[in-house]
């Protein structure tokens, strides 16, 4: 089961590489990176590329809205479920195993998970992110957001307040189908993504 | 001919309307801007024990209203600068309460008793009362902390939204947008940004 959604998310990854600007050096971050306490890494910092990890973990590769975007619309998924959540959050940390059982129970029909990281911009809390979804158990990569917030909100969905957490699902186009703040039950991250995948892509007849 | 086109057009701009996501999500939408001060008569304690309303705080030039809380990093982060606003800002005619309608039951630290020791460390010059059936948070459609509502003179919404676009680092911050929503207001002038978002931790309504 676990292996199932990889592939979809790796079938976007080249894509979300391609539109960073520094890509290639995030793609070699998801490698373990070496563990040192400050997270410093000579030769990425060199690249201009913030290490990925301050301790071993799996890989977070910063992202602005068109990044995510573009890992939503890539192709291979019948739904798409982000899940925007953060380390201190509360409800985040609630509902997390859930957004993960979602990846597990469904990933084999179609839908990619797809987790954004809200914390902070430095390396501390960085480094709480990756050591949740380290403990979390996620060994797959997923994305820190960086930049403005409001131009992050509104580049992902304009219905969005910015509250935290949020879950976005949006269907195989790359439209968006529903969204939900706070925290959520598996029914319910269950039927957003079962609505979608029942009735298919809603893309406007042409 | 083109006017055909132009209809052409629209009935493709209305198809996509036509599959527009239908939101399940039964949020409450946020007031809008023009709206009157909702609830402005509810009772709320306040830190010193008092019970007070919106309508009780209102300026001569204007009221802000802030849903904010103890906990969220957001609202800490923003804190020093929420203070520092609500007390310049009362000085020049605005009236200014901040509201917290968190569940203290969801988080302890929203207590009432933490609220007052709060309000005394950061030298709250304000109110900071609970919103203690979330009611008005909910008429407010405020869904984060912290969210501000400044309405102006008349008492209709003019701003609606964050403080500023760096809640980290105040030395970084390049729209002021909630001091400029205060200096405009407060000198009888036109609020030029309106509308802004920012991340904030969901309210944590009561049930």
């Amino acid at each position: 089961m676990r292996t199932g959604i990889p592939f979809a998310l790796l079938s976007a990854l080249p894509l979300l590489l391609a539109a960073a600007p520094a890509p290639a050096p995030a793609a070699k971050a998801a490698t373990p990176a070496p563990a040192t306490k400050t997270g410093a890494q000579p030769a990425a910092a060199k690249a201009g590329v913030q290490p990925a990890t301050a301790t071993k973990g799996p890989a977070l590769t910063a992202a602005k809205a068109a990044d995510v975007k573009k890992a939503i619309a890539a192709p291979g998924a019948k739904a798409v479920l982000v899940n925007i959540w953060a380390s201190w959050c509360g409800p985040c940390r609630d509902e997390f195993p859930d957004v993960l059982k979602i990846r597990r129970d469904l990933g084999s029909q179609g839908v990619r998970v797809i987790l954004v990281s809200a914390d902070f911009d430095d390396a501390e809390a960085r480094a709480d992110a990756v050591k949740f979804l380290s403990d979390m158990g996620v060994d797959f990569p997923s994305f820190i957001k960086v930049g403005k917030d409001e131009e992050f909100i509104d580049g992902l969905a304009k219905e969005w307040t910015g509250t935290l957490p949020a879950t976005l699902v949006y269907d195989g186009t790359g439209t968006l189908r529903d969204l939900r703040e706070g925290k959520q039950s598996y029914e319910t991250f269950r039927g957003m993504v079962e609505k979608v995948l029942k009735d298919g892509s809603a893309r406007p007849a042409s | 001919m083109k006017q055909s086109l132009a209809l052409v057009s629209l009935a493709v701009v209305a198809a996509a309307f036509a599959v527009a996501p239908m939101f399940a999500q039964d949020a409450p939408k946020a007031l809008g801007l023009g709206a009157a001060i909702p609830m402005a008569d509810k009772k709320m304690k306040n830190v010193d024990g008092k019970e007070i309303a919106v309508a009780d705080v209102k300026g001569a030039k204007g009221t802000l209203v802030v849903f904010t809380c103890n906990a969220c990093p957001y609202a800490k982060g923003w804190e020093d600068r929420i203070v520092a606003l609500g007390n310049e800002y009362k000085a020049k005619g605005i009236g200014v309460i901040a509201v917290n309608a968190n569940d203290p039951g969801k988080v302890s630290e929203d207590g009432y008793d933490q609220m007052k020791t709060r309000a005394q460390e950061k030298h709250f010059g304000f109110p900071y009362v609970v919103d203690a059936t979330s009611g008005l948070a909910k008429a407010y459609g405020a869904t984060r902390t912290p969210e501000a509502f400044l309405f102006d003179a008349q008492g209709r919404l003019v701003y609606h939204g964050t403080i500023d676009d760096n809640m980290q680092d105040p030395e970084k911050v390049s729209s002021h947008y909630l001091s400029d929503a205060l200096a405009a207001v407060s000198s009888g002038k036109d609020v030029a940004v309106k509308e802004t978002k920012a991340m904030g931790c969901g309210i944590k309504f009561r049930a």
